[in-house]
């Protein structure tokens, strides 16, 4: 996973990178600059936030003073477990997302050159509809009275409705709809560069298809695949309208718990120790992941 | 050049099966990749459809069908507020893809080109407002904005939407780097390119499919933002979303799916013309 | 490889900045902050989306000439973080009972000229005075509404009459409730005949025994669009604010409302002036303007939610107020009650429904 650090992209002996100098600090001082400014300070402003206390007589003001109880609170085994389901159907959603996508990454990357841009935009262009609407336009294929159900009974199939709306059935399949694209289009990247002559070569070998994948084509779209689990894991981790909307919010999700510590609940401090806590486990498991350096066997 | 690693020996030692077996197996291959590649597009499309159907029922509670009926349509361009919103939406969608895509791509690129110490802290640094829930982006950021007295409007919207949407570009466009041939720009500077030049006819167009790519995503994630914008928004550039999500309230007003209808099968409409222009030119 | 060519993409990109340059007279002042605007002629509303409709602020406008500037949020707890950042100042604001009993606690209102609200009069009664401003010194109702029952008569064939009749164990994974915390112990604490705007440790650890129950039965958590789950029939019954309830009524006729016997929350969202606000007159007039009859019956017309305006509510259709989950009657009323600001027991009541919804 710690795989897309930049620091550990595979290190081949022969890439000329170099060290920077001047030119090569002024390059990077806008990311800085950007990251600085809108990642770094609010982050700090956050966890600063998450060592405070509320104002017993305003709890919508904060104050200053140093407590470790929002920490403390945080690992009451409900909020664990809260944290715990939202990590698996993050997971979930990913492996998913991987599965589907990749035949239809593939298969636009090896499309004729002058399509692929279109059917990219084709992957991407139902979600520029208000989410909430889609979301709306599954319930009515998914509830009750849908036409999904409508369908089953239409055909004897089923004689009474299946339920299923507000189930986690419902909520993987709302996951996995809204984050698909995310997963086929970094992958695309890396599909589109495979060489067909390598794969040509790998079939003159003799090579099966099956081989052919396992051996040859994953392993050099491998950034891709990463990168694709990831725009698609980390962003569903705190997502929760979908789990909402679509599971009726039976089991709440970490990313809902904090938004209440903003909103009803005011207790913004406890919101920011949850939020620094998660930030914390991500970056453990990336760094838990992250691949050590192996000697490079010999090309 | 890899082969002889990445297909040991023993896949390749059994003798080639019977002729018909691989170009048949091949064409099956290709078939139910794009089989399963049709069975997702109208995993996509089918929601979208039915969106386009509701925005033709006559029940403003957009839930059960009553009947048949195009009055949103007009209504929709009477609704001077839901059309500014759009328009909002689209503004900031647009800056914000030109902005992220251009950070993330050169982003990739001058950490791929140099080897900074602490590389591996910005890799990390990247990642925090893709983690990060929503709603601490957006306090956090309103906070920091209203200390430095900034107004919150277009810019501080902007300025939110590019912020979560780079990263996403920046992962897709490192991935495509990773394993690119280092000499690349060496070659192209070697036959007298500055490294300017060099990163835009060389790297850049080796590049142009994931930075397409990346710009797609930032766009559809700045298009759909809510929350981030609700805490970093002015009265001036109120977007879509934050219009939307109101509504859900007294009932998802059906103007919207005729708004998402619209634009929808706009894009789709240039996208494939897009297209067959193309095709009449290489004619 | 691909070589850069104009795709339909950037086309498209094209496209709407071009759409940003075409209407210049829109991207008016970008909510100057030190700047003082002298000029009368601008407002700026920050209130709950999609609550005051737009043929109401067109019609103001067209009338006194004042630009109105809306800015929406979706809990009272967004609009109080972005009124205490600063940065933008706001006219008016439209905080729900115990919001009003907040900011005015925290010295965040402007006292109201009354001589200003000459239409004040209009108010019914029961609206006037109410316990989170007790002289309405600085806020006007703007509308109310209950929580309240909602069951599809084809589908319950027991009796409904309060929150004791909704959560029995035939009903399970056939309810809604709001995806509020509060509104949930509101209930539990009103099924026990406890005061709702006492939270104590006694208290909620009494409500927790009944909710270990109840939520046990809940199918869908969902304070935006109960109606939804309701109308699709993927649940039967539910607890929902009153003018979603109205909505439902109008939608279908196999849905039946009721006023919880053991009582229920009545909330009362009103009108404010922010100290901060730089239009004060344009506020008043615009509050003034609000409470007209013919005005406000715009507003039921588009929210079914309790009109606080007696003279408004001659006007509405006798549809319209036959609508039980609108207007309840007198004794139904006598049973409501609206919340007080609880201060850091808000934390402590998110508590108890997270966990027991975690279960």
């Amino acid at each position: 996973m710690g795989y897309l650090l930049p620091g550990s992209s595979t290190p081949t002996s022969a890439t000329p990178r170099r060290t920077p100098g001047p030119a090569g600090w002024l390059l990077l001082s806008p990311l800085l600059l950007w990251l600085g400014l809108f990642v770094v300070v609010p982050t700090l402003l956050l966890v600063i936030l998450s060592f405070c206390s509320r104002d017993p007589d305003a709890p919508g003001r904060v104050l200053y003073a140093f407590t470790l109880e929002n920490y403390v609170r945080a690992f009451q085994p409900t909020y664990l477990k809260i944290l715990g389901s939202s990590l698996l159907y993050a997971f979930l959603t990913a492996i998913l997302c991987l599965v589907m996508g990749y035949p239809v990454a593939y298969f636009i990357g090896r499309a004729p050159e002058g399509r692929r841009n279109t059917l990219l935009a084709l992957v991407m262009i139902p979600f520029w509809t208000s989410f909430l609407i889609r979301t709306y336009a599954w319930v009515t294929i998914l509830s009750n009275q849908g036409f999904l159900n409508g369908i089953l009974q239409a055909s004897g199939l089923t004689s009474a409705p299946v339920d299923f709306m507000y189930t986690p059935g419902a909520v993987v399949l709302g996951l996995v709809y809204n984050y698909l694209p995310f997963m086929i289009l970094p992958i695309y990247g890396s599909v589109e560069k495979l060489d067909q002559s390598l794969i040509e070569a790998a079939y003159d070998l003799g090579a099966r298809p099956w081989s052919a994948l396992v051996e040859v084509i994953l392993p050099l779209t491998r950034p891709g695949i990463v990168a694709g689990f990831f725009l698609v894991f980390v962003p569903s981790i705190a997502m929760f309208a979908i789990t909402t909307l679509m599971g009726g919010g039976a089991v709440p999700t970490v990313g809902e718990v904090i938004q209440k510590q903003f909103t009803a609940a005011r207790h913004a401090p406890f919101g920011a120790a949850l939020g620094t806590l998660l930030l914390l486990l991500f970056f453990a498991g990336l760094w838990a992941t992250k691949p050590r350096r192996e000697p490079e066997p010999i090309d | 050049m890899e082969l002889e690693r990445t297909i040991p020996a023993s896949r390749i030692s059994p003798p080639p099966a019977p002729a018909r077996g691989w170009p048949g197996l091949l064409r099956l291959v290709h078939l139910s990749l794009a089989g399963w590649t049709w069975a997702v597009f109208a995993f996509f499309y089918i929601p979208i459809l039915l969106l386009a159907v509701y925005s033709f029922n006559d029940s403003k509670l957009n839930i059960v069908w009553q009947g048949f009926t195009t009055k949103w349509y007009g209504l929709l361009f009477e609704n001077r507020v839901l059309l500014e919103a759009f328009r909002n939406s689209l503004i900031i969608g647009a800056v914000t893809t030109l902005a992220a895509t251009a950070l993330g791509t050169a982003g990739a690129w001058i950490l791929h080109r140099y080897r900074y110490p602490f590389a591996g802290w910005i890799g990390l640094l990247i990642f925090i407002p893709m983690v990060i829930p929503e709603v601490l982006m957006g306090v956090s950021l309103l906070s920091l904005f209203s200390s430095l007295g900034v107004p919150r409007g277009f810019v501080t919207v902007i300025i939110a939407h590019v912020t979560f949407c780079f990263p996403f570009v920046l992962i897709g466009v490192q991935a495509r780097l990773d394993g690119i041939d280092p000499f690349l720009e060496e070659a192209a500077m070697d036959l007298g390119a500055t490294p300017w030049q060099a990163f835009r006819l060389v790297i850049l167009p080796y590049l142009l499919p994931a930075v397409v790519a990346g710009a797609l995503m930032a766009f559809t994630l700045s298009l759909d933002e809510y929350i981030v914008t609700l805490f970093t928004t002015g009265s001036q550039s109120q977007t879509l979303p934050l219009k939307v999500y109101g509504m859900a309230k007294v009932g998802l007003n059906p103007q919207i799916n005729a708004l998402s209808t619209l634009f929808v099968a706009a894009t789709i409409l240039l996208v494939i013309s897009g297209e067959l222009i193309k095709k009449a030119r290489s004619r | 490889m691909n070589i850069i060519r104009p795709s339909a993409f950037a086309a498209l990109l094209a496209c709407a900045l071009l759409a940003t340059g075409c209407d210049k007279k829109t991207a008016g002042p970008e909510t100057p902050i030190s700047r003082e605007t002298k000029s009368p002629g601008e407002l700026r509303l920050f209130c709950w989306s999609e609550y005051v409709p737009q043929t109401v602020i067109d019609k103001f406008t067209e009338e006194t000439g004042i630009n109105v500037y809306v800015e929406n949020y979706a809990s009272n707890e967004e609009m109080l973080a972005k009124l205490q950042a600063g940065g933008a100042l706001y006219d008016l604001v439209q905080p729900s009972e115990y919001a009003t009993e907040m900011l005015i606690k925290e010295g965040m209102l402007l006292p109201l000229n009354k001589a200003n609200i000459p239409n004040f009069k209009n108010l019914a009664p029961e609206f006037v005075g109410m316990g989170y401003d007790p002289q309405n010194t600085h806020s006007v109702p703007f509308m109310g509404g209950s929580v309240g029952i909602v069951y599809n008569k084809e589908r319950i064939k027991t009796p409904v009459n309060g929150f004791g009749d909704v959560f029995v164990p035939e009903h399970a994974g056939r309810i809604v409730v709001p995806d509020d915390a509060r509104e949930i112990v509101t209930m539990a604490l009103d099924h026990l005949g406890l005061p709702i705007n006492e939270i104590n440790a006694d208290s909620l650890a009494a409500a927790r025994t009944v909710l270990t129950d109840w939520l046990k039965l809940v199918k869908v958590y969902d304070s935006d669009s109960p109606k939804t789950a309701l109308l699709n029939g993927d649940v039967d019954l539910g607890i929902v604010w009153s003018g979603e309830g109205a909505l439902i009524l109008n939608e279908s006729d196999k849905f039946a409302w009721v006023l919880p016997r053991e009582g229920a929350h009545l909330f009362v969202d009103n009108l404010a002036i922010p100290k901060t606000a730089r239009n004060k007159a344009g506020a008043e007039a615009f509050i003034n303007f609000i409470l007209r009859p013919e005005v406000s019956i715009l507003i039921s017309e588009e929210f079914p939610y309790t009109n606080p305006n007696t003279e408004a509510r001659k006007l509405l259709s006798p549809e319209q107020l036959a609508n039980p989950a609108s207007f309840p009657t007198k004794e139904e009323w006598a049973r409501l009650e609206i919340f007080h600001d609880i201060g850091g027991a808000a934390s402590d009541i998110d508590g108890v429904v997270t966990d027991l919804r975690a279960q």
